[in-house]
């Protein structure tokens, strides 16, 4: 049994032998390939095509490595904008002055013409609205 | 008398590294037809073998560097590993591809290469019609298997030459070729 397998194996591995060389390609095609016209004008371009992809990986990589580079002071800027918004936040301990009911009721003073004036005359905001409208109403009765 | 008057492989390496294309064209000249060699013992076709040719010197121009030549040989044996490399690397590629891959063998195309493997092939279209289906039959092996029964049984190198020129160790390439061997009885069983 184990001889006639052997054997078998034998036979196989001569008929192997042959098929590898079977595909072989034989000496007129290889030297054909060897002399084919343009083929270091093709080698050349080639290269000339490997090297600009080269130098464009190359520069990539460059671009990351100044990012790289770059992270340590993006870092330190950003803890900086940090300190500086939050510092006089929580340094500014005054307590907020006390509203009037105007301020209640319409919002803090702003500082335009009308607010000066108010000022001024002592005069509150219903009143110079009732001014106004009655202006308005002699001008239309005329 | 032309040993004096020609560059050493070495010399002209040194210049072409240095970016003296002339030197590199007088390595391609030299060397060209021992790289289609190597090319021709894997794939059958002309374009096949030019492109490894094409690949082997565009890999080795951009390797020029990392060769440090010590007796007259070693640009030779270098070039020829890079050659071997990309052959092994196409192999690959070829499997992956499906579109590449070739068909079903037929019965009547299985005998006819069994009765031609028993006789010697008589002309030249008897001897295309067997190429064909070697590569078909092969085709079906990994390009590991491929790779290291063609040195050993097509290049008759040994192997340690191969565990050299793949970068394998002794052993790997031991089992790899104990393996491929196995695979190839097992793919002709069923065909032949």
């Amino acid at each position: 049994m184990f001889r006639v397998n052997s054997q078998m194996n034998e036979e196989l591995d001569r008929a192997g032998r042959k098929i590898l060389k079977a595909a072989v390609a034989d000496e007129k095609e290889t030297e054909e390939a060897a002399a084919a016209p343009f083929l270091f004008t093709r080698i050349r371009a080639a290269i000339d095509a490997e090297r600009r992809r080269l130098e464009e990986a190359g520069s990539w990589f460059s671009l990351i490595l100044v990012a790289r580079r770059a992270i340590p002071a993006m870092a330190l800027l950003a803890i900086l904008a940090a300190v500086v918004t939050f510092w006089p936040v929580r340094f500014q301990a005054n307590p907020a002055p006390a509203q009037s009911d105007e301020e209640v009721l319409f919002g803090p003073a702003e500082p335009g013409v009308e607010q000066t004036v108010l000022a001024s005359k002592g005069l509150s905001r219903d009143e110079v609205f009732n001014i106004v409208v009655d202006r308005n109403y002699e001008v239309n009765a005329k | 008398m032309d040993s004096l008057t020609e560059p050493t492989d070495d010399a002209l390496v040194s210049a072409a590294a240095a970016g003296d294309e002339g030197a590199f064209e007088q390595l391609f000249e030299r060397h060209r037809r021992q790289v289609a060699r190597i090319a021709s013992r894997f794939f059958a076709q002309r374009e096949q073998i030019e492109e490894i040719i094409q690949d082997s010197f565009t890999k080795a121009y951009f390797a020029l560097n990392t060769y440090h030549g010590t007796h007259a040989a070693s640009f030779k044996a270098w070039l020829a590993q890079i050659a071997v490399n990309c052959c092994y690397d196409q192999l690959r590629r070829a499997r992956r591809r499906p579109e590449q891959g070739f068909g079903d063998i037929e019965e009547t195309e299985a005998q006819q290469f069994a009765a031609q493997l028993r006789a010697a092939p008589k002309d030249v279209e008897t001897e295309l019609a067997s190429r064909d289906l070697a590569v078909k039959l092969l085709s079906r092996l990994s390009a590991d298997d491929r790779l290291v029964l063609t040195l050993l049984d097509v290049e008759g190198f040994s192997v340690a030459e191969i565990a050299e020129l793949t970068n394998w160790s002794v052993s790997k390439v031991k089992v790899r070729a104990h393996r491929a061997r196995a695979h190839l009885r097992r793919i002709l069983q069923r065909y032949l």
